[in-house]
């Protein structure tokens, strides 16, 4: 099952003002690695013609890139007013 | 004068305990909650094992949702084409029950009501921003501005916790601290997980995995837990290997271990329901932060309370034992209203005389045994060998067990003295 379809089945309420997760594009931009791209579990980053895309819609609140990244690029916090991802097994 | 006497962040088993202790103790406790219904957020595996909450829920064996006892307990090594386990299945686990699979949505939502039951204020939705320091000491949280005061904070923010690092009480966490947890629930009718797992019904399954065939050095651990009518599958990969390698995404290793030939057939005609990810706590007690301070205790994975030898995962057992052990602190605390950093050492040395920082002493270093290529590449290709070479009949005349054991560890480059000391390693960290 692709990535894409997996996510899929997850319910979020999304937060359309306040991205929990924000990269800054310049460090992205030099960074040898892109290692976020292979640990992230759901797919935020990844290279679009060799750029580096994000988005925190998909995100389910791991905290895996805020380790993964070593270069400063990753401010995380957390979501606010229950927004975010929203597991009904867990 | 506090609003609270006591304010616990994080409504997963620590923080719901620790309320609960404190409530059921006439402290005027509040349990801050960011996701809503609580445990929307949360994912362990997940077996519980032991039986802490007792002393909070005597009953909850009766009234808690857990899915399963555990009836059947594996631990197996896949090759590529092989999987060779041990199964220990018992009457002894029939009559006293050491572990149930959960599901942490229902769980935790469980028992934060029984935290609201026994007289804590419970809110959720609400994330907390940062903690309200006064003269160096924590004397409540502030979110949006708002501060809401307490005489002590119990920080119980699970594996990922923001508020403690963002304070300065937990530092950034690193490669050696976590793993990454992947997991996919799929469900089952019940009767075919019965059937497909030889379990009665309300017996369940409960196996971790070495995943040997992983390439180019990374290396991670399956497990796969029977619920009611659903299994919990997934995968804990190393982050340090992961980045070494820096060329398999993690929810590429996922598949491969639900794709394998004998994991495959154990979830076929399932339905993929949720797919989820979570840090793992790997690192023992070299990622121990400070759990006491000036107003402010740290319990569950915040504070790193993890087991994992390769046959066991163990983490809820911890954070509920030491959520009450936190809560009987600030009881204790109470009665001479002293919250200070010495008053509340209490807590590290109560939880140095329990089992929590026992065996986080006995198994130092435990995670390089578990994180080994020793462990995830060569123990499982040599067992592969053996096992062939004891079943393979080619009409040639046989060796003795030890023989072809020698053979399959020589083939394997195991008779290494290097390979030896780190073998004698292994065993005594296990």
């Amino acid at each position: 099952m692709k990535i894409e379809d997996r996510l899929s089945v997850l319910n979020y309420k999304t937060d359309k003002s306040y991205a929990h997760i924000t990269v800054k594009p310049d460090i992205c931009e030099t960074c040898p690695d892109h290692f976020c791209t292979f640990a992230c579990p759901a797919n935020c980053y990844t290279l679009i013609e060799g750029k580096l895309n994000f988005k925190y819609e998909d995100c389910v609140e791991c905290g895996t890139c805020d380790v993964a990244c070593a270069h400063g690029s990753v401010t995380w916090t957390n979501t606010k007013g229950a927004h975010g991802i929203k597991y009904k097994f867990g | 004068m506090s609003e609270f006497d006591a304010i616990v962040i994080g409504a997963g088993p620590a923080g719901a305990s620790a309320a609960i202790r404190l409530a059921s103790s006439k402290k005027n406790v509040l349990l801050v909650e960011k996701s809503d219904p609580p445990g929307s957020k949360n994912v362990s595996g997940g077996v519980l094992w032991g039986s802490s909450l007792s002393s909070i829920i005597p009953d909850w064996e009766k009234s808690a949702p857990v899915e399963r006892f555990v009836d059947t307990k594996s631990v197996a090594f896949l090759t590529q084409d092989s999987k060779i386990g041990i199964d220990f299945s018992s009457k002894k686990l029939q009559q006293k029950k050491t572990g149930y699979t959960v599901l942490r949505a229902k769980l935790d939502q469980w028992l934060a009501r029984k935290a609201k039951e026994a007289g804590a204020m419970v809110i959720n939705g609400v994330t907390v921003e940062k903690l309200h320091m006064e003269n160096g000491k924590v004397t409540g949280v502030e979110q949006g501005g708002d501060v809401i005061t307490s005489d002590a904070v119990i920080l119980c923010e699970g594996a990922n916790p923001r508020v403690a690092i963002d304070s300065g009480l937990h530092k950034r966490l690193s490669d050696r601290d976590v793993a990454i947890g992947v997991k996919e629930v799929i469900t089952l009718p019940e009767a075919t997980i019965n059937e497909r797992f030889h379990l009665k019904s309300g017996a369940g399954f409960a196996c971790e995995y070495v995943l040997g065939y992983l390439q180019n050095g990374v290396e991670a651990g399956g497990f796969l837990y029977t619920n009611k009518d659903s299994i919990s599958v997934g995968i804990v990969v190393s982050m340090s290997h992961l980045r070494e390698n820096d060329a398999t995404h993690s929810f590429d290793i996922i598949e491969s271990f639900t794709g394998h030939p004998y994991i495959a057939p154990l979830l076929e005609g399932g339905n993929m329901q949720e797919y989820s990810a979570h840090l793992v706590q790997e690192g023992g007690i070299g990622s121990m932060p400070k759990l006491y301070g000036n107003g402010y205790m740290i319990a569950g994975d915040s504070a790193g309370f993890s087991f994992s030898n390769g046959l066991v995962l163990q983490g809820m057992n911890y954070a509920i034992d030491s959520g009450i052990i936190a809560a009987d602190t600030f009881i204790e605390a109470s009665k001479g209203m002293d919250y200070s950093e010495s008053a509340l050492k209490l807590y590290q040395d109560r939880l140095e005389s329990s089992y929590v920082m026992k065996d986080m002493r006995t198994f130092k270093g435990i995670e390089n045994v578990t994180w080994s290529p020793f462990v995830h590449k060569k123990v499982p290709a040599m067992l592969e060998s053996l096992m062939l070479n004891l079943f393979m009949e080619e009409g040639k005349p046989k060796k003795h067990m030890t023989g072809m054991l020698l053979d399959a560890m020589s083939e394997n480059d195991m008779l290494k003295a290097s390979s030896i000391m780190e073998a004698y390693r292994m065993m005594r960290r296990m």
